[in-house]
């Protein structure tokens, strides 16, 4: 797999690749800012085409990296090589009935698993870093970070009792 | 100053229009100058301040060409960018000048609308590339390279234009040295100007202003032709941080060069000999010499007739550079040149904005009627 990437005049940077089995995928870059991918089967003459956003494309982007991801669930683990091979993951996990009207704090989510709560959307809104007293209601979504052995305590633990 | 107000508010309704139906905007702009200006409701006419936006807005377009010019990428792919383009040129000068010439148009008039003929629209062929998710068809290169050698050809043809009855030898001379300063002040001064557009307050943006308007000033002042001189801005432009220098200019260009082609509607009579059989004429034949070119360029480059199909659909529409053309400072035309070419505008880019929407199918029916009668050759 050769990837070649050319800047087209007045257009953006173009990078295709042609994989092993002789199918062919090309990037775009436009300079209008949106990003188009292009799949091009073997033997076949006219490509299909998706158009994304930057933030489409990061999500694309992630999924293509392995990241699990689900409806409503993703999960990124971001490796540091610079610091001494550092692997920290980051979680979104729905709030469950069961610690709804419950305070960060009163569920002790840092000592008993190591894990942190850092962000929590609530109606489209996002809190970062809420405080120990924050409450959790019925609809949050929250962000937690942490290695991957807290983050599976933060499961065991706290998600389920 | 009403009129102004007028103009630009009647362009931000036509913007969003066009914007939400994906059809290029330039020629809705010129009639909607028409409409307002002398052969319609006569509302709007041209005074200082308008001459003086139009006058910008002509300079920031070819500014922007200028930045957007990759000449040490156009010398990499000589050998396809001169192929497709030197096809390009020699078919739709030549079909567009004796046309226009056998029309009763003078040789020099001629030799105008044969160039506002032959230059299509860069903006609407990149812009139908995108929207029309083509960039990935190999004819869409073809289409960008010979956009940027069309670019090219027009700065000889400004430099033409623009000479007047000055002399040749001086003129040249006079332009050489100014290109020199300015790749010199690109070259030693790429430090200082990158640290300039790396500032976060006003201070890219007016140096981006005054830049621009220093030279079209310095260079009427010598006498050489502005139009041309800011397009070597651009260029040198180019060599340092050409995305900071698009970023900054871009709003002085969008809103001047909207007058500009709103005014340029303006100005436009239909009286001095022009009629519907001529503009009819000239507009088809447009239509039909991007079709030969196309048709050419493809079995060339591509080896195949239906690869033309491709890249002429792409390239009908004439646009911005065409009416730059006609409203040339310097050049005395009959105002005929001017509806004549405004007429062949509005006529191709909408014809191209359909084509460029549709040739892919036409082409993959082309190819399914050649199946069927596999004895026949359909060219088109």
């Amino acid at each position: 797999m050769a990837l070649r990437s050319l800047n087209l005049p007045g257009v953006g940077t173009k990078y295709e690749f042609e994989t092993d089995k002789g199918d062919t995928v090309a990037i775009f870059f436009t300079k209008t800012g949106s990003i188009q991918m292009y799949t091009l089967q073997k033997g076949c003459s006219t490509p299909s085409a998706a158009e994304m956003t930057l933030v489409e494309a990061r999500r694309l982007g992630n999924i293509l990296t392995g990241a699990i991801m689900e409806a409503d669930q993703e999960s990124v683990e971001i490796a540091f090589s610079a610091l001494a091979d550092l692997r920290v993951t980051i979680h979104t996990y729905l709030i469950p009935k069961s610690i709804e009207g419950k305070a960060i704090e009163d569920l002790q989510i840092r000592a008993k698993t190591g894990a942190t709560v850092i962000a929590v959307c609530r109606h489209d809104r996002n809190i970062i870093n809420p405080p120990p007293a924050f409450v959790f209601e019925a609809g949050d979504a929250a962000l937690v970070i942490g290695e991957s052995d807290q983050i599976k305590m933060f499961e065991r633990e706290i998600m389920v009792a | 100053m009403e009129g102004i107000v007028l103009a630009l508010f009647v362009c931000l309704l036509l913007a969003l229009v066009t914007k939400y139906l994906s059809v290029p905007p330039i020629p809705f702009y010129i009639i909607a100058g028409v409409i307002l200006g002398k052969s319609g409701l006569g509302i709007v006419a041209n005074d200082e301040i308008s001459t003086f936006f139009s006058q910008m807005g002509l300079i920031f377009l070819l500014f922007f060409m200028g930045l957007g010019l990759k000449l040490e990428r156009v010398a990499a792919n000589r050998s396809a960018v001169l192929t497709s383009g030197i096809i390009d040129l020699n078919i739709n000068m030549l079909i567009g000048f004796v046309a226009a010439y056998l029309f009763g148009f003078s040789l020099i008039e001629s030799a105008v609308i044969a160039t506002a003929f032959y230059i299509s629209s860069t903006a609407m062929a990149l812009t139908s590339l995108i929207e029309n998710r083509k960039l990935m068809l190999r004819e869409a290169e073809t289409v960008i390279w010979l956009m940027m050698f069309e670019d090219l050809v027009l700065i000889v043809f400004l430099a033409i234009f623009s000479a007047g009855d000055q002399n040749p030898i001086i003129l040249f001379l006079k332009i050489a040295g100014v290109l020199a300063v300015l790749y010199a002040l690109a070259h030693w001064g790429k430090e200082f100007l990158i640290s300039i557009l790396d500032r976060d307050d006003e201070l890219p943006i007016i140096f981006t202003f005054a830049a621009v308007l220093t030279t079209a000033s310095f260079s009427m002042f010598i006498g050489v032709p502005e139009t041309m001189m800011v397009i070597a801005l651009g260029a040198a432009f180019a060599t340092t941080d050409p995305d900071a220098f698009e970023q900054h200019a871009r709003p002085f260009k969008d809103v001047f060069l909207v007058t500009f082609f709103v005014f340029f509607g303006v100005t436009i009579t239909f009286s001095g000999g022009v009629n519907l059989f001529m503009i009819a004429a000239i507009s088809l034949l447009a239509v039909l010499s991007k079709l030969i070119s196309g048709l050419i360029t493809g079995i060339v480059i591509h080896g195949s007739a239906l690869s033309g199909i491709e890249i002429w659909g792409n390239t009908i529409g004439r646009g911005e550079f065409s009416i730059a053309l006609a409203a040339l400072p310097g050049l005395s035309l009959a105002p005929a040149v001017a509806t004549i070419i405004a007429a062949m505008v509005i006529v191709t880019s909408i014809a191209g904005s359909f084509t460029a929407k549709y040739c892919t199918n036409l082409r993959r029916g082309i190819l399914r009627m050649g199946r069927k009668k596999p004895s026949v050759r359909h060219v088109h």
